[in-house]
């Protein structure tokens, strides 16, 4: 048996799952499932499925159970038809995530032998040499950074990976291109390699509703699966509230934004992650707010992605033109007359009633939605305080 | 325009007389094919044509004044819907055109007008220098000077970037003289086709230097001192390193008047003595990869970054973005004629580049001047611009003119003039 046999265990996404496991990769959804929940594998696979997508809600950078078994080719096919039957876009992110960042530490630790096997069997035009190339060299004052590579790979195959992570390291124009080739050392090939499985999953996300119905009626006419189902939704709900509004926003590493955001944000924000439309005045107060708060330019073009007429080169275009002018948010006057305060709809107490100043002794309005961030953040930093125990000593 | 069908007569005669010189583009039923009448200049595009015969009867019968095919591919090229023509891929197409970038000679032929104030000029100008206003009718011109740095933009893309930087053969690279200010190349390629939007932006980005991150290549501050760039490193950093050692090699004087130019370097006298007096240390730090240290007195990082860029100016590729990056752009094509010259839209292979003159071509069968006659026969026309350049075609010098001019001259600048919309018939 080929090496590449052993290698579709540990990536099942690889094309060749289709030639070394054709009895499952190639059967009808539904037999496949039928006969996996109906073996006795299937105590396991329900398990690890579950402690997958618990992982994947629970933020977790890796899958804690992966395995390179033939179970492992298992939960990749049960994991994309669930995917496509919870047809939930944040949900498969998460999932896609988790997945994916798996697949790059996993390919990370593999050897060259192995690498070169998987870039050939994606149809990847990537050249191992046998001599090492130097391809980049910085020098600073005695140090020396030499960056060596047996890999080379195509630049149409690179730009097909690489094109749509806007990462100024990952631009063509910042690489070693020579004689058609991107010279890239095997941690970065598998970062794009990541991305490639985030796709790959995600691409099961967009489904005509009607067809899905009826699809989702014959699998759930398999109990085991239809459990399955279950149980994931009830995590689900249960953690969706967590991060709804953290699935691609955070302000620093670690530290969830969303709570301390006032209801105009957290509207235009929940609009954008649902994939509605937004107005002009949503779109640019909702870019200066998050330029405001220093997101990284990437990030705030993520937070339109989800947008109907979402186009990447533009959206790039206008923040990149707001961070250069450097706005500043409307405040809570202009959004009222833009109608985009939202005190009254989220009947949020700060933003109705205002906050105690201590140093004028009088109850104040929030005049500006930074204002409520900050204070907001004061707030919950005096919490974690127990002994400071008047919350509503911060002044403006 | 009651000229517009005279010149539609002299285009169709053109059309019948040289159908069977009229190139076939690969792949020819599966292209887009666009026409801008005489009669408006409004664009019929989505248009298929199942053989040669058919675009060449078109030609003959309609006779546009422009015409375009596509660089894509599509299984039902003449559907009007985009979604539905069946994209099969696209040609990798750069333009260079050189309405889009400076060159000196257009202080001397291009003439602009501010429909504002009144103000008028020669030059390339953005907005009027006096009223600020962008409200401009521009009448630009062409001449050797000009032509000869859109070929060179094209020589230069060819042999310092497409071939040792994206290993195209040279085969596969049909390249063509826009029939007006620039230079077409088109890259016949089936895996080149699959690149997506994204990725034609990401090869236009290369040629071009855009985006390029000095600090990611190399160029840090540290402690007091600016490290730059390693021979090593593959790709910009060595396209850098070499011109800048190219204009090391050069003497004090032309460095001096290089780094002052203000349209390029536009250093201050002190930075420019600096930098020569560096000189030579300058080059053994870029000859030696163990030593990158470029500290040289009052070359902050931003005066390196300042710098660099227009190294990367001078050796990135003049291109018009929109028309690589747009999968659905429909370019000239071969053999038509520009309805704004009357010259031929000339292909040519990479090695007819160098000798190649468009405005004075001697090789009969790459001269885009089509309309001359073996008798040398003039005709009569009347200026109507206010002021109309020196045209120089064939070795001779015509003009400059001057609104209400009757002029007499060969059949070929009548036809220019015509069709540059300077001049009718009398």
């Amino acid at each position: 048996m080929s090496d590449i046999y052993d290698l579709v265990k540990r990536y099942p996404w690889l094309p060749s799952l289709k030639t070394y496991y054709s009895n499952i990769a190639l059967r009808n959804p539904l037999d496949f499932l039928n006969e996996i929940f109906s073996s006795n594998k299937s105590k396991d696979l329900k398990n690890r499925v579950l402690n997958l997508f618990t992982d994947a809600f629970n933020n977790i950078e890796q899958i804690s159970d992966y395995s390179f078994d033939e179970t492992n080719i298992n939960i990749y096919l049960i994991l994309r038809i669930l995917l496509y039957a919870l047809n939930d876009k944040i949900l498969s992110n998460r999932v896609a995530n988790i997945y994916s960042k798996t697949t790059y530490n996993v390919l990370n630790k593999e050897n060259e032998y192995n690498l070169d096997c998987i870039y050939k069997d994606l149809d990847l035009e990537v050249n191992y040499e046998e001599k090492p190339t130097v391809y980049k060299k910085i020098v600073l004052k005695s140090q020396e950074e030499i960056s060596r590579t047996n890999f080379k790979i195509s630049f149409i195959d690179y730009l097909k990976l690489a094109s749509k992570l806007k990462d100024d390291y990952r631009k063509l124009v910042n690489n070693a291109l020579q004689h058609g080739y991107v010279y890239i050392k095997p941690e970065s090939l598998n970062r794009l390699l990541q991305e490639h499985v985030r796709m790959k999953l995600l691409a099961q996300n967009i489904r005509e509703s009607t067809n899905l119905d009826v699809f989702k009626e014959k699998l759930f006419e398999i109990q085991e699966f239809k459990e399955l189902y279950d149980t994931i939704v009830a995590i689900w709900e249960l953690k969706k509230d967590e991060f709804e509004y953290t699935v691609d926003i955070t302000f620093k590493e670690g530290q969830d934004m969303s709570k301390v955001f006032p209801p105009c944000i957290k509207e235009i924000l929940s609009k954008a992650q649902e994939g509605q439309n937004l107005i002009h005045t949503e779109r640019l107060f909702i870019l200066w707010v998050l330029n405001a708060l220093k997101y990284p330019e990437d990030k705030i073009i993520n937070v339109f992605s989800t947008l109907p007429d979402f186009d990447r080169e533009k959206t790039a275009y206008q923040v990149k033109y707001a961070i250069k002018k450097g706005y500043t948010p409307y405040s809570c006057k202009s959004l009222k007359s833009y109608t985009l305060c939202m005190a009254n709809k989220y009947k949020d107490k700060l933003c109705l009633n205002g906050y105690f100043s201590k140093k004028l002794q009088e109850q104040r309005q929030i005049s500006h939605p930074l204002f409520y961030i900050q204070y907001k953040q004061f707030v919950a930093s005096i919490k974690t305080k127990p002994e400071k125990t008047n919350l509503n000593d911060k002044d403006a | 325009m009651p000229d517009n069908k005279y010149l539609k007569r002299l285009f169709q005669a053109y059309y019948k007389e040289n159908q069977s010189v009229i190139p076939i583009l690969n792949l020819f039923e599966q292209r887009e094919f666009g026409f801008i009448p005489w009669e408006k200049q409004i664009m019929n595009r989505h248009i298929g044509f199942t053989s040669p015969i058919n675009l060449k009867k078109y030609f003959i019968n309609n006779t546009p004044k422009h015409a375009y095919s596509s660089g894509s591919l599509f299984i039902r090229p003449e559907n009007q819907d985009m979604q539905e023509k069946g994209y099969q891929g696209c040609d990798l197409i750069f333009d260079i055109d050189v309405d889009h970038f400076y060159t000196p000679c257009k202080e001397h032929h291009d003439i602009w007008y501010c429909k504002e104030c009144g103000e008028k000029g020669k030059g390339m100008v953005k907005k009027c220098p006096k009223c600020g206003k962008l409200k401009l009718k521009k009448l630009n011109w062409i001449c050797e000077d000009c032509l000869n740095v859109a070929k060179n933009e094209i020589i230069k893309l060819i042999y310092n970037f497409l071939i040792p930087d994206f290993n195209i053969n040279i085969e596969k690279m049909k390249i063509a003289f826009s029939g007006h200010r620039g230079y077409h190349l088109k890259v016949e390629d089936e895996n080149i086709r699959t690149l997506s939007s994204d990725d034609r932006r990401e090869v236009i980005d290369y040629i071009t230097g855009e985006n390029i991150s000095f600090e990611i290549l190399g160029l840090q501050e540290k402690g007091g001192n600016i490290f730059g760039f390693s021979r090593e490193t593959i790709g910009w950093p060595q396209k850098i390193i070499n011109r800048i050692e190219k204009l090391l090699s050069k003497s004090n004087l032309e460095i001096e008047t290089i780094l002052s130019d203000k349209r390029k370097f536009n250093l201050s006298q002190s930075l420019i003595e600096n930098f020569i007096n560096f000189k030579d240390n300058f080059h053994k730090i870029i000859t030696n990869n163990h030593n990158n240290n470029w500290t040289l007195v009052g070359f902050s990082l931003n005066a390196w970054n300042k710098f660099l860029k227009t190294i990367i100016a001078e050796i990135g590729i003049e291109v018009d973005v929109p028309v690589s990056i747009d999968i659905h752009r429909l370019i000239r094509y071969p053999g038509s004629l520009h309805g704004k010259t009357g010259f031929k839209v000339q292909e040519l292979y990479p090695d007819d580049l160098d000798d190649f003159n468009p405005l004075n071509e001697t090789i009969e069968k790459l001269d885009p001047i089509v309309f001359k006659s073996e008798k040398a026969v003039t005709q009569k026309i009347e200026i109507i611009e206010p002021e109309v350049p020196i045209t120089k075609i064939k070795g001779k010098t015509y003009g400059p003119y001057t609104k209400g001019e009757k002029i007499e001259v060969p059949h070929y600048i009548a036809v220019f003039l015509l069709c540059k919309g300077v001049a009718k018939t009398i």
